[in-house]
């Protein structure tokens, strides 16, 4: 499915570029991270929950980025899978300078497939514009000196070593009662949303 | 002796569970399921631009939400054309969920499923479309003028257009003597079952099996639909029509849209997942019939025998042909009645509307055409001063002219061919009960004191027990219970007592231990479904043949363990006896397990039949050609249609000061051959009259200009209720059906048939000026008396009719 | 955000039935799929066809027109509530089998409550009062002649069974 928009962010294009390619930015801003890590120059491996209603859950992503032309568009090649579902995506990011800001315009082409699939594509599309949005919301409110997180541990999240670190309690605004999932997989509901990072998501859905 | 049950007015086996609550129909299954709910078209003609799902995404409750981009396979075809025809060159159907463009108000687009149905509610509720409205076309006139398009590749909205004729009728017409020209309007009504439909399904994703309930009127049609629309083996597909509310024809046409969708929900959820009709749903997204536009050229002699009978008419078809030209086809046809023009021409277009689609409703295309047919006959009369009995028995097919060969294609594909019927006796009866020949001095009494009554009449004849088949399985159980089961449905039919009393009869055992299952595709997979009145004859008769054929095995098993000819043996409630001996017995059920040789015996009653216990080395334990077990599958499959016949009467009272139209008398004369259950026959009567008098003076679709369907609800659709409904007398005539084995013609339909016909007849006899639109309300009337008045209605020729 | 829920206490067919249930859950809707008593029937959810009628202290309403939560602490009859004590069919359920009252059974719970109610009040009616009686009710069936018989069998097999109470047996 396609899925395509636009966000502004009061930055100029070459900050936004550096910010989007930048793993420390990323681990904040992204709603859900729980961990982000670099396995190579340019590819990370992260884990994210997301949730949306009745469909929560997490998953385990990687993100490569390529094409790289500074400060106006890159690639971003991304797949995800948790329990029910698996998503391939390539996204065009495209900035341009608007006055003291930029227009940023994504383009991005996924597969979804598994039980998450069930859902139907424009819940999908759907979930996948809006986290899109708070993603970029984020971004916006980093970049202008507000670094309060999006995601729920951001600092100890970040690591640049081989090892992953897992986060034994999401923060507390983050939380919401519901089901707890069984398995290595935190299963967080989160009012924030969902990241779509050119990864879309892999949702468990609740029983 | 036994007990005699066919032809006994046997109470239903039925009832029991169902007058204490314990009846299992659609929405009673499923507790626990997921539940769908349809976001539908509010216009009746638009191109959808965008759908937009976000304000939905975060309802409680929600599990998904489908767009025509998420149908996959063949689910993303259209839904099947169900009968192709070579004059339906325009056939058109829609998409499960709509693709691009809607054509009727109601026609789906979205399907939310949720946890339940109030969930699943709030979600579309919160779902934006974003159409672009079309001009929609509505009503004959508009689809004739042809300058919109409901579809755009279908050219002045023709579906199909066709025509059947016997000798040259418009010459004849020209040099008859006598000529008259007709214009007759008959509008739109539906079938509207107290339950609407609904379906239920579970995918069993360890077996890759599908299970599935659908209220409807051909289980193994939906079946066969979702196992070729979600690519799944026959085989591991199984469909059951459980207890239904009603179909009166809707519940034929399949599959409909939720049909496939809920069972490819299932699937992809790995959930159980249910869906029930609302009400006005079942109004704007399930289907109409009735409405056509009839124009009649008829030439006959002064005794008023029919020369010449050219009938061309127009008929809507509503947004989308899924049933093909079924019931335009069944008008042509049936609208002959019991007469034989000499020659006779009928020509159809079956136009789209942007209206709902229109699809058989109990009678399918013969009320329109009897109307048609009946409103010529009084009008033959009238023109010559003859009685409107009369010019009838002048046109009648005699007695002896059976078998009578219409030389027509009927809806079977098989010739139009007459087997039996008497008319004339009919009529005779018919005047008897309603004293036809007292009226006239009624109806000078009551106009000395100011009221006003009229007599009406009309004549029908119905094509039933329509083919290609239906099959029925007869088993004896060593407990001594009979199992029968058949494909067809039932919605009411009372079959499961009908059945019941064929086999009773057939093999002589107490009705009470016989069981018969319908409608459900583990049982008996092989059927076309109820409809077209021809489950007695079709079902009726194939458990008959089963039965006989296990009558003969037992019989002949029987003679071998009495050393006896089986000729000599009868069956007398479940006990197989030398005839008036009945020392010298063996129970059937004794038979049952001698049937099936066995190596373990389980109970006392299998040692018989065990290894050692039997006696004849000499053949093998299974001879050759012969299978275990004392049961039997056969076939009915008849080379045509057999046709029942009736005659209805009816006086009714019109007031002068408010048009309020009462029936005071109606009287039913009928003709279906040999009766299995007189009392359910005469319950599908009363049933038919109902509806008959509801489509003659309540009920019609109202669509506004743009294609708003403003009754959809019980509060603007006028069904009658018991006030309605006048006393209905029955008078029965059987003449035998020489096409199968018990004689049998089909009932289903045949109370509707000449309602409208009925009344227009009895109205214009009390009125004095023609009617030739139905319904009509007392406004109506009103404004006819008023047109009358001045002139732009004439009057009848005879102000008072001789009767 | 899911909507709160109401506790609805109802005794019904004489036994004390409980649920929780948000505000707008219709009573018919709780009788059929909270209290899994299924005879009770949705046939339009426009109080028009009468299908889904109960007897509510003794009264024939429709229940798709009531909020489950608005009969709490009342006392509901449904078509399951009407068998006799020893399990056989009450007075109107018999006259509906012996009279062929009913063909695809769905409008007849309805009819069932209706008639009892009638019944209680008046005993005794001419043809003429029975058709009134059961004129709200739609059945597309039947044509309802031989519903109006089991009108007049039902007050029949009352008068012979010395009919005195309203039948309620539990459950």
């Amino acid at each position: 499915m396609k899925i395509a928009g636009t966000a502004s962010i009061g930055q100029p294009p070459e900050r936004v570029f550096a910010a989007l390619t930048d793993p420390a930015v990323l681990a904040r801003t992204l709603p859900g991270c729980l961990s982000l890590q670099q396995i190579g120059p340019d590819a990370y491996k992260m884990v994210i929950t997301a949730g949306v209603a009745s469909i929560k859950g997490s998953y385990l992503g990687q993100v490569e980025i390529s094409n790289r032309v500074e400060p106006s568009s890159f690639t971003m090649r991304a797949a995800g899978s948790g329990a029910p579902g698996t998503i391939q995506a390539e996204i065009q990011i495209k900035l341009v300078s608007d006055g003291e800001g930029t227009l940023l315009s994504y383009d991005a082409d996924a597969a979804v497939g598994g039980v998450i699939a069930g859902v139907g594509q424009r819940v999908l599309s759907g979930v996948a514009k809006k986290t899109a949005g708070e993603f970029f919301k984020a971004m916006d409110r980093y970049l202008s000196g507000d670094f309060t997180s999006a995601s729920p541990i951001a600092d100890s999240a970040i690591s640049a070593g081989p090892s992953m670190q897992h986060l034994s309690t999401p923060a507390p605004s983050q939380r919401l009662s519901s089901v707890q999932q069984n398995g290595s997989y935190f299963s967080l509901i989160s009012g924030a949303g969902i990241a779509l990072v050119g990864v879309i998501v892999g949702w468990l859905i609740s029983r | 002796m036994t007990t005699r049950t066919f032809g006994e007015p046997v109470l239903r086996r039925e009832d029991p569970r169902l007058v204490v609550g314990k009846g299992r129909y659609l929405d009673d299954l499923g507790h626990g399921s997921y539940e769908a709910a349809f976001l539908r078209s509010p216009h009746a003609s638009a191109r959808i631009v965008d759908i937009d799902v976000s304000a939905a995404i975060g309802m409680p409750g929600l599990i998904g939400i489908y767009t025509y981009d998420d149908l996959d396979g063949r689910v993303a075809e259209p839904l099947p054309l169900l009968i192709p025809h070579p004059n339906l060159t325009g056939g058109r159907t829609g998409y499960p969920l709509a693709k691009e463009f809607v054509r009727h108000v109601g026609e789906s687009i979205v399907m939310v499923v949720a946890e339940n149905r109030y969930l699943a509610e709030d979600a579309v509720g919160m779902i934006e479309v974003l159409y672009e409205p079309l001009p929609p076309v509505v009503g004959i006139a508009a689809a004739l003028a042809g300058d919109r398009l409901v579809h755009a590749d279908v050219p002045e909205n023709i579906a199909a257009h066709m025509v059947q004729e016997v000798g040259d009728a418009r010459a004849a017409i020209a040099s008859s003597k006598n000529q008259l020209s007709l214009d007759l309007h008959i509008e739109r009504s539906a079938s509207t079952p107290l339950e609407g439909k609904g379906v239920y399904a579970i995918w069993d994703s360890d077996s890759g099996e599908m299970r599935l309930w659908s209220s409807t009127q051909t289980s193994t049609g939906v079946r066969a639909a979702v196992a070729a629309k979600l690519d799944l083996p026959l085989q591991k597909v199984e469909c059951t029509a459980p207890d239904v509310g009603g179909g009166f024809g809707v519940k034929i046409v399949h599959p409909w849209p939720e049909e496939i969708l809920i069972p490819w929900a299932a699937r992809l959820l790995n959930h159980p997942v249910k869906w029930t009709e609302d009400r006005r749903e079942h109004f704007i997204s399930s289907a109409h019939e009735r409405t056509q536009l009839h124009h009649v050229e008829v030439g006959f002699d002064d005794s008023g025998r029919i020369l010449g009978l050219d009938v061309s008419f127009s008929h809507d078809n509503g947004a989308y042909t899924n049933y093909g030209i079924i019931v335009p086809i069944i008008t042509s046809t049936q609208l002959l009645g019991p007469y034989k023009p000499v020659t006779y021409r009928v020509e159809f277009k079956s136009l789209y509307t942007n209206t709902v689609l229109v699809t058989p409703y109990r009678g399918a295309g013969r009320p329109q055409g009897v109307f048609a047919m009946e409103r010529t006959m009084d009008a033959i009369a009238d023109f010559l001063g003859i009685t409107r009995d009369k010019v009838r028995s002048t046109n009648f097919i005699r007695p002896e002219d059976m078998p009578y060969d219409h030389q027509l294609i009927f809806q079977d594909g098989r010739p139009l061919i007459y087997d039996s019927g008497d008319y004339p006796a009919s009529l005779e009866m018919l005047k008897q009960m309603i004293d036809w020949d007292g009226f006239k001095e009624f109806q000078h009494e009551a106009r000395k004191s100011g009221r006003q009554v009229g007599i009406g009449i009309a004549c029908y004849v119905e094509g039933t027990g329509v083919g290609p088949y239906e099959g029925g399985f007869v088993q004896v159980e060593t407990s001594g219970r009979v199992n029968v089961s058949t494909g067809l449905t039932s919605q009411g039919q009372g079959h499961q007592t009908a059945f019941a009393q064929i086999v009773a009869e057939e093999l002589g055992v107490p009705i009470e231990d016989v069981f018969v299952t319908t409608g459900d595709t583990r049982r008996f997979a092989y059927a076309v479904g109820t409809f077209a009145s021809r489950a007695a004859v079709m079902s009726g008769n194939a458990i008959a043949l089963a039965a006989r054929n296990v009558r003969s095995k037992a019989l002949r098993i029987a003679g071998d363990a009495l050393e006896c000819d089986p000729r000599d043996l009868e069956i007398i409630d479940g006990s197989i006896q030398v005839k008036g001996d009945p020392t010298h017995s063996i129970q059937l059920k004794t038979i049952a397990v001698l049937s099936n040789p066995l190596r373990y015996a389980f109970d006392e009653s299998t040692k018989a039949a065990t290894q050692f216990a039997t006696g004849d080395t000499s053949k093998p334990p299974i001879p050759d050609g012969e299978e275990p077990g004392l049961e039997s599958r056969d076939y009915f499959s008849p080379m045509q249609s057999t046709f029942a016949s009736g005659m209805h009467a009816a006086i009714v009272e019109t007031d002068p000061d408010t048009a309020e139209i009462k029936i005071l008398k109606y009287v039913v004369v009928h003709d279906c051959g040999r009766l299995i259950n007189p009392m359910i026959v005469e319950g599908q009567i009363h049933g038919g009259v109902a509806q008959g008098v509801g489509g003659a003076l309540y009920e019609r679709m109202e669509y506004d200009e743009g294609g708003q369907l403003l009754n959809a609800s019980f509060m603007d659709f006028l069904m009658p209720y018991a006030t309605e409904v006048p006393f209905i007398e029955t008078g029965h005539l059987e003449t035998l059906s020489p096409l199968n084995p018990l004689g049998i013609k089909g009932a289903g339909e045949a109370g509707v048939i000449p309602g409208s016909a009925l009344i227009a007849s009895a109205i214009e006899d009390a009125e004095g000026f023609q009617i030739r639109k139905m319904p009509i309300s007392p406004s109506e009337l009103w404004q006819l008396r008023i047109d009358h008045q001045s002139g732009l209605i004439p009057s009848l020729k005879a102000k008072e009719i001789q009767v | 955000m899911s909507e709160s829920l109401f506790e609805v206490q109802v005794m019904v067919n004489g036994l004390l039935r409980s649920g929780q249930v948000p505000a707008r859950r219709l009573l018919s809707d709780f009788l059929r799929h909270d209290l899994e008593l299924t005879g009770t029937h949705v046939g339009c959810e426009h109080g028009v066809c009468g299908a889904c009628t109960i007897l509510l202290n003794g009264k024939a309403v429709r229940s798709c027109l009531l909020f489950a939560v608005s009969v709490d602490g009342q006392e509901i009859v449904t078509v399951e509530g009407l068998v006799n004590q020893d399990g056989s069919l009450g007075s109107v359920q018999q006259a509906f089998q012996d009279s062929h009252g009913l063909q695809c059974g769905f409008c007849t719970p309805g009819f069932i409550t209706t008639i009892s109610a009638f019944l209680d009040e008046n005993p005794d009616p001419t043809v003429d009062e029975a058709r009134e009686a059961i004129a709200g009710n739609l059945c597309r069936c039947t044509g309802y002649q031989n519903i109006i018989k089991s009108v007049m069998r039902a007050a029949e097999i009352r008068r012979a069974t010395d009919f005195s109470g309203s039948g309620i047996v539990t459950a």
